[in-house]
Order: structure tokens, then sequence, then C-alpha cells
């Protein structure tokens, strides 16, 4: 029977049935074990696996993803969680330079998972909301992945903890309890690097992830009553890109409208832009735009940060105005 | 560095101030010597300002709408060789890095990008009208085998009227089931102004403007019930004008009925041979200014200006011919108008349609005229009632060319049949001149010279 | 006996070399002090022969000199089973070879060549041997000690009684991420041995620009766990202590930090001359140099003849051209496998 979880309870339920699995499998992190993380997504987890397999650490960023880093190296399969994706920065010279480029350099794998919770729209300021998912898409080595659904959260997570690389995982903070989708009882995965379709339409290309997936399938809906057929493309893999998909889809309806919560400028938007221009120039029928958070940083007061945020109607103006082109 | 600086430039010796429409480049871009730097307004007229130099732009002085006096520096150009150098060749020598295929990439299990594809340009010349196709309709274009020329006649129901990929493949659609094709209205290079038989066509101007996303209006007026448009700097200035001729002349009009029938078999039976050698179709247009030209010759109070308590009359004619662009309403002129022949003024009408359209018009070109012809019979009017152009007296506007049934010898005809209009002056111009002007206007057009293209 | 961060052990008294000597009796055998002898000379003559490719523009990057660090780096791993795991520094050259690592891998893997353990993707002491258990630095070597620590920390969970050592230099201690990784080590009783080679310099900075404690040593006092402060010219006492604190680790008793006092006796790099280096400094330390010291104890104790010496010098002068001339004759890599192995599979 397959159940309706939220995105958390999926992320959760995954990390759970891969460390059932596979006892090289540990996580560690701060605050994961008795209090069973911040987000409570380790609750239970130290009762059930014990402290050596749900590790309580020092506050050190650094620290937890060079160490999970060495235990790849020595043969586990280390799942580290950052409080916040915020504070990867801490631990940014750990990933980049140690993590990243461990397997191109000396062939030994680094099966790790790095869980980032990011994502604005929780009032959570400028040091709490982070999308920094361009600073790893721009590392060769690692591997991004960002879910939008409970269904793609557990089956991601999953595959994260079996890929023989560096998974850099990013979880979005306002997903978290607003989304439940249905979860199929079966073990199965969901491919790292394959984009999904969450809706067909002629008119329109919609590419994005996270947050942009909902917000374009709502505006889709409502343009769908004038007549307008949205495609939405859920990226699901940041690095590598389903090229494929993504340019399938700008063939079939020449207008694209990329969307994410990251900010513009540097973004993943321009990448895909530039992929789409150079590999489907002939097949536009219109401008590519781009909609994504203001170039600033990620203010705190509600007015101020709804103002920075992309949203449904956002959305919705943005393709109004690609389909009048 | 050595240093260009752009001035704001004076486009007619009466202009103190231009407004910065749109800045083409970005502080850092790099431009070349004759590259389109800017678009300014003015009370005048709308213009593409080229670069003085070649380099890269370093500082923009203003912001787009802002106005500016007359050689106001406000723009910097750095033309250091290097920065000058590359910016002249960068368009036609990319970098290596840009488009060197390195041999390894194909194999690259990272990075799946294709050699940068080089697209083909596509096949087609650059349509003369300056419509604007995007790749993905020149490729249809392409791989359906359409020209050109069969493109360029295809309608829009895109932004602007751009032919979308809706368009064309509902355009080859119909070709392939053999349904009448969709044509469009006015053929591009054609004046609209000139052929009153066509279709309504009227430019998108609402798709040219700025829209106001921020200030108090945007609370009264909420979208997405209402979209605020920031009125351009040339329709401001219509609407000045407009208000200022209403407030400075009693306006009088009379309408008389022109039988077209004898002008339009005289154009059709001369069309193609005047498209082969001129390049350009025929319109109703030259015809209507040639009568025009010669009335005004025959009245010449018409062709008149009052300043104070005197009256200035012109010994030639400047002939004013409105034109709609998606800008707005310009008004070019013919200049001695009198001093040209049939086909001098037709090249006349049609180049400078066009090049309102393209916005290629200098100051020169709008200025000095002493009389008006509107056309709004091809928008579908069939009668109007102009505003004079100041400081003129007068204008003629046509309205639509219908066949009707008249009378004729007591008998009922089909005829090719148009209202023409004078708005005149009171001031100066009495019901009694306008009304013989006007006749002599029409019967020129009804007795046309059959061997005129001869 | 050297202990905790107490100890008044200091690098102006040693203790006599005869006491060190005879203190080890029973632990190594008289081969063993030959092995040390012999990993030193091949260090420094590894080196040599590096310098010499260098200077004939046959090193694509650059050449690093472990000069003065010699008893530090084989003296230390010469404490390491095969089972545990080494994480060496650039001027511990002599430790990848008493760790099992070959001269005809170090010399490709210096040469960048095709057949190198990188495959030519990165150059020096730069690599991992998983085989033997050896991961080399990476040029942000403060990065390293939380990595060593994560082996660590698998050895823990996996009750494998394997210890991890890695190095730090003066300056290298001053990176964040080193105390980052203390701080993990420490409080999760890692099997962990940390050595900070203190060589007076960090590229042309002098030590009295970078801390001000009276020891390197003395920071283990901030961790609560033991600080040793070593003659890192004297091999036999690095060996003693790094000894003792690989036993702790291995005994589940946790961490230790251990100072090793040298000299930098060459430039940062090749291309460095050192001239910022006073020469009296150089003098002084000149006269304890880590092979010609040994080598005299050796010869006292009878146990190394100059014949003997000269005959080692010759017999791994040969090897180190052959090799060398080997190395020269491999290809580099096939440019195109620059786009291959982002990913493991």
């Amino acid at each position: 029977m397959p159940k309706i979880l939220t995105y958390i309870e999926a992320i959760s339920e995954g990390l759970r049935e891969e460390m059932r699995r596979d006892p090289s499998v540990f996580l560690l992190g701060e605050d994961i074990g008795t209090y069973g993380g911040a987000f409570k997504v380790t609750k239970g987890f130290f009762d059930e696996f014990g402290e050596n397999r749900v590790i309580d650490t020092v506050l050190a960023e650094a620290a937890i993803i060079g160490a999970a880093t060495g235990a790849a190296i020595a043969g586990m399969r280390p799942v580290a969680e950052m409080q916040f994706a915020d504070f990867v920065t801490n631990g940014f010279n750990q990933i980049v330079n140690m993590t990243a480029k461990y397997h191109y350099r000396n062939f030994v794998p680094i099966p790790l998972v790095v869980r980032l919770p990011s994502g604005g729209g929780i009032r959570g300021g400028p040091f709490h909301s982070s999308n920094p998912e361009a600073w790893f898409v721009h590392t060769p080595g690692l591997k991004v992945v960002a879910p939008s659904t409970a269904y793609d959260a557990k089956g991601l997570i999953k595959s994260a903890v079996r890929d023989n690389n560096p998974v850099v995982y990013l979880e979005h903070k306002y997903l978290y309890r607003h989304i439940k989708g249905e979860v199929p009882d079966n073990d199965y995965t969901v491919p790292i690097g394959k984009a999904d379709i969450k809706r067909e339409g002629n008119d329109i290309s919609v590419i994005t992830y996270h947050t942009g997936v909902h917000w374009a399938l709502e505006a889709a809906a409502t343009l769908s009553n004038d007549g307008i057929e949205v495609e939405v493309i859920d990226l699901r893999t940041l690095l590598p890109l389903d090229r494929e998909t993504i340019l399938n889809s700008v063939k079939k309806t020449g207008k694209v409208l990329i969307v994410h919560e990251a900010s513009l400028t540097g973004g993943i938007g321009g990448e895909i832009a530039a992929i789409i221009s150079e590999n489907a120039f002939e097949h536009l029928d219109a401008p590519i735009r781009r909609l994504a958070s203001l170039d600033t940083l990620i203010p705190y007061a509600p007015t101020l940060e709804d103002y920075f945020l992309p949203n449904t109607q956002k959305v919705s103006d943005a393709l109004r105005n690609l389909a009048r082109y | 560095m050595s240093k260009v600086e752009v001035v704001m430039p004076q486009l007619g010796e009466s202009l103190t101030e231009g407004t910065i429409v749109k800045w083409h480049k970005k502080p850092g871009d790099k431009v070349r010597k004759d590259e389109t730097l800017l678009e300014i307004s003015t009370d005048k007229v709308d213009s593409e300002i080229p670069s003085p130099a070649s380099g890269v732009v370093t500082k923009l002085l203003f912001p787009e709408q802002k106005t500016v006096a007359v050689r106001t520096v406000i723009a910097e150009i750095d033309t250091d060789e290097t920065a000058a150098a590359s910016a002249a060749s960068a368009p036609a020598k990319p970098t290596a890095v840009e488009t060197a295929p390195p041999k390894v990439e194909q194999k690259s299990p990272v990075q799946e990008v294709r050699p940068v594809a080089t697209p083909q340009p596509s096949l087609q010349a650059m349509p003369a009208s300056g419509r604007f196709y995007s790749p993905l309709v020149l490729n249809i274009t392409r791989e359906e085998g359409i020209s050109m020329m069969e493109l360029e006649q295809i309608p829009g129901t895109g932004e602007g009227g751009r032919v979308s990929k809706k368009d064309i493949l509902a355009y080859v659609d119909a070709k392939k089931k053999g349904i009448a094709l969709p044509q469009r209205a006015a053929a591009p290079a054609a004046a609209p102004a000139a052929q009153p038989a066509a279709g309504p066509s009227a430019p998108r101007i609402e798709s040219t403007l700025k829209h106001v996303e921020s200030g108090d209006l945007v609370k009264k007026y909420p979208a997405p019930q209402y979209e605020i448009l920031q009125m351009s700097n040339l329709i401001q200035k219509m609407g000045e004008h407009m208000v200022r001729s209403k407030q400075t002349s009693p306006h009088v009009y009379e309408i008389h009925e022109c039988d077209m029938t004898k002008v339009d078999i005289v154009r059709r039976r001369n069309q193609d041979g005047f498209e082969k050698r001129e390049g350009f179709k025929l319109t109703y247009m030259p015809f209507i200014c040639d009568a025009v030209v010669q009335a005004l010759k025959q009245f010449p109070l018409v062709n008149c200006q009052i300043d104070g308590d005197k009256i200035i009359v012109k010994k030639f004619v400047n002939l004013g011919i409105a034109v709609a662009t998606e800008n707005g309403l310009i008004v070019p002129v013919i200049k001695n108008a009198d001093e040209k022949n049939f086909t001098g003024l037709a090249r006349a009408v049609n180049d400078l349609a066009t090049r309102a359209r393209m916005k290629k018009l200098a100051l020169p070109d709008i200025e000095g005229g002493s009389f008006t012809i509107t056309n709004y019979g091809g928008f579908g009017a069939m009668m109007g009632t102009p505003i004079i152009n100041q400081p003129q007296v007068a204008i003629i506007g046509i309205g639509s060319i219908e066949k009707r049934a008249v009378v004729i010898n007591d008998a009922i005809a089909i005829r090719s049949i148009a209202y023409f209009t004078l708005s005149f002056d009171h001031r100066i111009v009495d019901g009694a001149l306008g009304g013989s002007f006007l006749s002599a206007v029409i019967k020129k057009l009804e007795n046309v010279d059959e061997n005129l293209l001869v | 006996m050297p202990s905790t961060t107490k100890s008044k052990h200091k690098k102006s008294s040693p203790a006599p070399k005869q006491t060190a000597f005879s203190s080890l009796n029973g632990v190594l055998k008289p081969d063993d002090y030959l092995k040390l002898y012999r990993f030193m000379l091949l260090m420094r003559e590894f080196e040599e022969t590096i310098l010499k490719l260098y200077q004939q523009g046959k090193i694509v990057g650059g050449a690093y000199s472990g000069r003065g660090n010699e008893a530090t780096a084989v003296g230390s791993t010469f404490a390491l089973e095969k089972t545990d795991y080494l994480f060496p520094l650039h001027r511990d050259i002599g430790a990848h070879f008493v760790k099992g690592q070959t001269v005809r891998n170090m010399m490709l893997q210096h040469l960048g060549r095709a057949g190198s353990l990188t495959k030519g993707r990165d150059g020096t002491g730069h690599y991992a041997d998983p085989k033997l258990r050896i991961y080399g630095n990476i040029s942000h070597l403060g990065a390293m000690v939380p990595v060593a620590c994560g082996v660590a920390l698998a050895s823990k969970l996996r009750k494998e009684k394997n210890v991890v050592m890695t190095y730090i230099g003066d300056g290298g201690a001053s990176v964040g991420e080193v105390h980052e990784g203390l701080m993990m080590a420490s409080t999760m009783r890692l099997p962990f041995v940390l050595i900070i080679e203190n060589n007076q310099y960090a590229y042309s900075t002098p030590i009295s620009k970078q801390f001000i404690v009276e020891k390197l040593s003395d920071r283990a006092i901030g961790y609560g766990i033991p600080g040793i402060t070593v003659d890192g010219t004297d091999v036999l006492e690095v060996y003693r202590v790094c000894r003792e604190a690989v036993e702790r680790a291995r005994k589940g008793e946790g961490p230790t930090i251990i100072e090793s006092v040298t000299m930098r006796m060459a430039g940062h790099a090749a291309h460095d001359n050192a001239w910022y280096v006073p020469k009296l400094l150089l003098e002084q330390w000149k006269k304890k140099d880590p092979i010609g010291q040994f080598e005299k104890l050796l010869m006292d104790e009878g146990i190394l003849t100059t014949q003997k010496k000269e005959s080692m010098l010759a017999e791994m002068r040969s090897v180190l051209e052959a090799e060398a001339q080997y190395a020269l004759e491999q290809p580099y890599p096939p440019g195109e496998q620059a786009s291959e192995g982002v990913y493991a599979e």
C-alpha cells in the first residue's frame, strides 16, 4: 500500500531504509543523535542505530565534512548533515579541495552524502535561508541533487547513499512540511542525473527544481484555463544536468522560462540558458527568460522576503509575457 | 587610457534637450564606431545614436528616460588601442575558447556539450522590412521551403505583430491543405498610409512602451486588471501639439466624395511594370499627393501660415504624410513636392514611410511641412476630422476607398468611392476657398491622366 | 620519560643518545637501525635526484626538499604497522618509502607520467595508494587533518585498531581545520597521531611570527590530550615518542600531538634560495644533521662501517639513476584522458 508522506518524512524514511540495508552507512552532524536533528530528520535514529551510526559531532563543519570524506576513503558510506545549508561555507574547503578532487586524482571513490537544508520562505533571514547550489554545480567531482516532491526526496536520498561519488543533497526547508506526496512501499530509487517532466505541455517549457516546481505547477494550472499549455521540467539533479530532457522539451515548445529560488546572477539558470542556445538555438521562438530571486541577501522581514523570492504569481506573469511574445 | 566623450547631440537647431530612451550598451561593453550606442527621443524625432568611436564603454552618466541638455556629456568610451582593437574584432573573431571545439570534448563523459554547434546561418537574407523573425521561425521557413518574400507576407499574432511559431505552422498547414493563405494586411515596405484599400493593421504602440511597476498608480490600478504604460516622449509631444492646434485654429471641416475609379484603373494597369521598375508597390498615395500639390499651386492661401497679423505665403510645397508607426504617429515631409513628377513623389512616399517604420528618420525629414495629408482609410475609417498640423492652416484626410452604387447620368453604377475631408483654419481659409481647393483636388483625381505612367 | 603536556622535555637538552639507543634495545633489532639509516639516506638521495632533474628542466612543477626532516619523516612512520594509515607531507618523502612505496612510483609521480599512481593528474607526493594505506598531501595541508580524523573514525567504528598518523608544519598548524580536526579527534578519542613538523620557517615566515607559545605541543592542553616535543633530528627519539603515541592510540586512549623540532635546510622549494634565513642559524643546525648524527652513532656502536655505507650509497645511486631514466622514458598521459574519471563508477 503506498502511503502519504511529507517531504521530510520521505527523507527520513529513505535514510532509515539505507541504514538498515547497509551497515557501512552512518550519519554524522550536529545535534542529530539524541536530539534528532534541528529539523528532526533523524528523529528516532539514535535509538534504532545507536551512537556509532548516528554520531553527534563538535560544532565544526570542516571537521564533519572532512571526517566524512576520510571515512569514505576508508570505505564507509557517511551521510553528513549541515544544520543549515548556510553553514556549509565553514566546510567549503573540505568539499571543493578534498572531497571533490579526490577521485579524479586518486581513483579512490568517495561515497559521501552531504545534506544541506536549504532555501527561504521560512523567515530565516540572511544566514538561514541560502540556496548555495551554484557553488557546488561549479565544482567538478560532485553531484548535486535537489528534490521537489516526497517521492523524489526519498528516491534521491537512497540513490545518493548508494552512489560512489560525493553527493550534495539539497533538501528544501520550506518543502519539509508543506509538501506531501504518495510514496510506494517497495524499495525504489530515483536516478541521479535524470530530470522529470512534472507536467506536459506544448506551448512553453518551465525548467526548474525545488520550490520552483510547485510555483510552476500552480501557474501552469491557471494558464491552462486560458489555453496556454505549460510543460514543467523538474531537474531533480543539478549536476550532472539532464541535457537531453531539457533540450527535448525546448525543441517541443520553442519557449523557455527558467525558474530558481537561488539568486539570478551566476545561478544555474545562466548555464541552462547557455546549453539551450548552444544546442537548440534554431528551435527558439522567443528569448530564453529567467526568473529567480533578487541579487541581494535574503532579507528577514516578511515583506522583504516575499518581494525577494519568486512565487506563483511571478511565474504566472512571466509565462503570460512569454506566451504573448 | 584615451577617453572619448559622448554628448547628447543636437538633432535640429531649435532643440535644446533630448531624452535617453534606451542604452544599447552597458559599462564594460565593447562598442564599434558607428554601432548604435543609444536611442534618444526629442520633441521632434526619435533617433538611434551611433557611437563616435570604437572602444569600451566606461561610463553611462544618465539613466534611461532622463532628459538632458544638448551637448551634455552622457557617456564615456575608452578607446585604448587594445580595447578598441578587441572591440573591432570581437564580433568577427570569437576567441579560440569560444569556438575551437577541443577534440576531447566529444568523448567527454562529463561535459556532453557538442562542440559549439555553429548554427547554420539562416539561409534567407535578412528581411528588408526590419521585421524580426525568431530562430525557430527561420528554421521552419527553411525546412518548409518558404521564401523570405513569402514570409514577409505572413501576418503575425505575436508581440508587435511578430510571426510566432503558431503563425508559421498555421501558414504551413494551410499551404499544405490548399486553404487560402493568410496574408499580411500591408506589405512592410509600402506605407499603409498609401494603401487605403488595405485592411486594418494598426501598429501595436502599447508593445513598445515601458511598463510602470512602481508608484502610487500601481496601487490605484492594480494588476492584472490594469496595466500601466509610460507614455513615450513622442506620444506626449503629439498630444501637446494636438491640444495646441485645437486651441489655436478654429477648425472647419468639409467632406467631399471622390470617385477613385479611374485612379484605380490607372494604378492597376501600371502596377506590375511599376513594381518591376521601382522595386515597390504602386499605391494610391502618389496620385493623391500629385493632385494635392497641383491644387495647392492653384490656391496658395491653403499653403500658408499665420504669424501675428501677417499671412506668410509659401512659394514651395513641403508635403507632410502622416505615418502610423509602432512608436506613434510621425509626419515625414516630402520637401519641394511641387518640383517632383509622379514617380518622384511615389519614391519619396515609399522612402519616408519605410524609414519612419524603421526609425531611421532624421530631423530634416520631419521638419518644415507646409501642408499635410493623413490617410485613416487604411484602418477602415470612412470619414474623419483631422487636426491641423500647426503652423499649417489645412490638412486633408482620406477615408477608405469602397465600391459603392452611385448614380451617373441617371444610371446606377459601381464606382470606387472615397470621402475626403479638408480641415482648415477659418482664421484664413473660409468655406469658399476650402471648398474650391478640395474640389480641385478631387477633380484632378477623377480626371487623372491615363498616360501618367507611360 | 617524555610524557604529557606537563613535560619539561626541551629540544635544547635532548635525552642522551646512548640512553635513547639503549632504551630501544629489545624493541629495535640491529637490522632495524640499518633500515632507519637506509630510509633516511634514500630520502636524501631521492630528493637530490629530483633536484637535479628539476634543474635540468625535467620536472613539470616544483621540487621540494626535506633536508633536515629525514629523522622526523622516517622515525615517525617506522612506528606504524602495515595496516595503519599514513597522511604524509611534502617534506616526508622518506615516510612513503618506509610505508612501502617504491622508488619507481615516486619517480613517475614526480615526473607526471602516464604510469604514475595519479596517471599524471597530480604531481610530487600528491597521490593515494590505498594498498599501502598512504594518502598523500594536498596543497592545503591543514585540510588533511579532518580527513585523517575521518579515517581514524572509520577505524574506530569498525573496531579495527588501526592508527592514523598525519603531519602538519609550523605554518599549517595555524589553519582552522587543524583545530577542528583535533576537536573531533580528542572528543571522540580517535586513534590519531598528529606530528607538527616545526622546521622554523613557513616559506619565508619565521616561527616568531607564527606562534607565541613556548612549544607547539603546548596546544595539546587545549584539547586535553598528550603533547610532546621531541628533537626532530634524532631519529631514535622521534621513533620512540611516536611509538608510544601509536600504542596509546591503538589501545583506544585517543590522539597525541608531537612537535618534532628540526630545521628546513633548503628553501621552500627549489626556486627559493632561502636568502632570508640567517647563515649562522643554518650553520648551527648543520651540526645536527639527522643523517650525520645517526651515522656517527651507528658507527660508534659498530652497526655501520664506512665501507658498508659506501656500498649502500653506490647501490642506491645506481638504482635512482636507472629509475629516473626509466621514468623519463615513459610517456605523458594522452591529453584526452583529462576528461575522464571525474566520477567513480
